[in-house]
């Protein structure tokens, strides 16, 4: 409601610049040229402007009026009368409405056909996004159908330990499913920003502790090194989804950070915010990649990894919490994650996260 | 040997996840029945009197949590195990309210589902504390009459309240309390501070029993749900 008496007021405030600037300018030309002919093209021009930068017809309607008001009765003869009797005067009004009208016209079309190239792009994402899935999901399907079939057709002639091999590696793949299909529904709980994400202050040592249990059930071998406060606090957040970003980001460094020996996640809380970081001491992001990480460009080449979804889904996540995420190079190599959240639940100052990332 | 083995009813429309929750609890020991609607699941209930329910909430004639409802109307007290999807935490809260005693989040492992029914299983009758009775869990005991609590031996000092709290987590080991049952166990009451109050005093309680994220060796949290002591 806000935003629409917003528009309004711009619209109405542009409309009247416009007029205004017209009226001087031809004003100012009176004073050293005959202006009869030129002024009502000069409104005619206005309007066409006016009709251009505005919604919809209303300003351009209503500026032309005023246009052929101040045209008859400051710059036609008689001049500083009405006179809306003489047909020339008639006519030349018609001519401006015909020409707001129409540059209205074509300038709603014009916004209505941006509106539907975007729609287009956005379903073209959305279907190179299925498709890019539903190629990922082959590969483990495929996995997941062989093998089982394998063991069901070969069951007497198979060694057991190539039946358990096989059978291993069913399960890997369908927990690989798993974590995938837990990412998409993520990316559907929020859908584009837009849906306002249900906060829960949560308690920061329960959510770590949480992220942990579940990480250490996935990679049992990986230690993590946790540094948060010491103190009791509490962040508002969708503990849900922040649990699949820290797991995310976890998982990143277990299957990216190539000759990671240590893995640390760090909380700290500055400036009304509480910061996460996920650091590795690997192999750091390619600097080729390092721009498109969160924008879910994904590599269909790239097969398995999926990170491209994993990381876009940080992203969408954190911003639906009105926080931020970078990614950057350390210096002494690795890979260091950073995401932030308010502390204190309402609107997001959007200028805060950048005090958060240096 | 068979007559005494447990019997457990599994409630699931899905026949695959039916078959092999089945087929993991039978090469375990224990005797399973199966039903597909809420309906089918009453009927054997009545009939089978099993010792445990594992319950979908999903079924296509009812909420699985009318046979919830159903079951501890019937003054039973078998425990019931539900399979949960991940993310409807306030879905957990209602079923374990409405008496359900514990949630397993789908997809989960052998390991895992055993372990809850164990738990379930043991912890079928939890009463209120009888005097002289201790509980104990590895390295942890609770003398309930002396309302001392001990880690390895050494007293640890707790608060009245997080003696209250620890106390009512060991009388119900195993089972998930809500963040709202503990505080009506507890304080009786609840307003608006609730939650904070008991989640403080949860954070004094892992600090003085030695918990670190991701090794709190004997109360478990459940994000967004409530807590659970653990029962082995």
């Amino acid at each position: 409601m806000r935003k629409r008496a917003q528009k309004m007021l711009r619209c109405s405030a542009l409309t009247g610049l416009i007029l205004a600037a017209t009226l001087l300018i031809s004003l100012f030309l009176q004073e050293f040229i005959p202006v009869d002919a030129l002024v009502p093209s000069l409104f005619i021009l206005a309007v066409f402007v006016v009709a251009l930068v505005t919604d919809g017809y209303a300003y351009g309607i209503a500026a032309s009026l005023i246009s052929v008001l101040c045209v008859n009765y400051a710059f036609t003869a008689p001049y500083l009368t009405f006179s809306l009797t003489l047909p020339e005067n008639l006519v030349s009004a018609l001519i401006m409405l015909a020409v707001t009208i129409s540059t209205s016209t074509l300038t709603v079309q014009r916004r209505r056909q941006a509106e539907i190239r975007s729609e287009t792009a956005r379903e073209a994402m959305r279907a190179n996004l299925l498709r890019a899935i539903s190629h990922d999901l082959r590969t483990p399907l495929t996995t997941i159908y062989g093998s089982c079939s394998a063991i069901i057709e070969n069951y007497d002639r198979l060694p057991k330990a190539q039946q358990i091999k096989l059978l291993g590696e069913v399960r890997e793949e369908a927990e690989w499913l798993i974590r995938m299909v837990e990412n998409l529904l993520s990316v559907t709980r929020i859908d584009g920003g837009r849906l306002q994400i249900a906060k829960t202050p949560t308690v920061l040592e329960e959510l770590i502790d949480s992220v942990l249990i579940k990480f250490r059930k996935r990679y049992p071998g990986q230690a993590v090194t946790v540094e948060i406060p010491d103190e009791f606090l509490t962040v508002p957040m969708d503990a849900v989804l922040i649990e699949q970003v820290l797991i995310n980001l976890l998982e990143n460094a277990v299957q990216h950070a190539v000759g990671m020996r240590q893995l640390w996640l760090r909380v700290a809380c500055r400036g009304g915010q509480a910061i996460f970081e996920v650091e590795d001491d690997g192999c750091g992001i390619p600097r080729d990649k390092l721009g498109e990480l969160f924008n879910g460009r994904m590599d269909v080449a790239d097969g398995h990894k999926f990170m491209g979804i994993g990381l876009s889904v940080c992203a969408t996540i954190i911003k639906a919490h009105g926080g931020g995420i970078t990614a950057e190079n350390r210096r002494e190599g690795g890979a260091l994650f950073r995401f932030w959240l308010a502390l204190e639940d309402g609107p997001a100052p959007a200028a805060a996260g950048k005090e958060g990332s240096h | 040997m068979s007559n005494n083995k447990y019997k457990v009813l599994i409630v699931d429309d899905e026949a695959n996840i039916c078959s092999f929750i089945a087929a993991i609890l039978e090469s375990n020991g224990y005797q399973v029945l199966t039903a597909d609607t809420c309906a089918q699941g009453r009927m054997i209930f009545a009939s089978h009197h099993p010792d445990l329910i594992v319950l979908d909430l999903g079924l296509p004639d009812a909420d699985g949590s009318e046979l919830v409802g159903a079951v501890r109307a019937a003054g039973s007290a078998a425990p019931i195990l539900v399979l949960s999807a991940r993310s409807d935490e306030g879905e957990k809260i209602r079923v374990l309210d409405l008496g359900a005693n514990d949630y397993i989040t789908k997809p989960f492992g052998t390991g895992e589902l055993l372990a809850r029914v164990r738990a379930a299983l043991r912890n079928a009758r939890p009463g209120p504390a009888v005097p002289g009775q201790m509980f104990r869990v590895r390295g942890l005991a609770i003398d309930y009459d002396t309302r001392t609590v001990t880690l390895d031996g050494a007293e640890v000092r707790l608060t009245q309240t997080e003696f209250n709290i620890v106390a009512l987590l060991a009388q119900h080991a195993g089972k998930v309390l809500t963040y709202s049952a503990l505080i009506q166990g507890v304080w009786g009451t609840a307003d608006a501070g609730s939650v904070k109050k008991l989640q403080v005093n949860m954070a004094n309680i892992r600090k003085k029993l030695g918990a670190r994220p991701g090794e709190n060796p004997y109360i478990l949290n459940e994000l967004g749900v409530g807590y659970r002591m653990y029962s082995e």
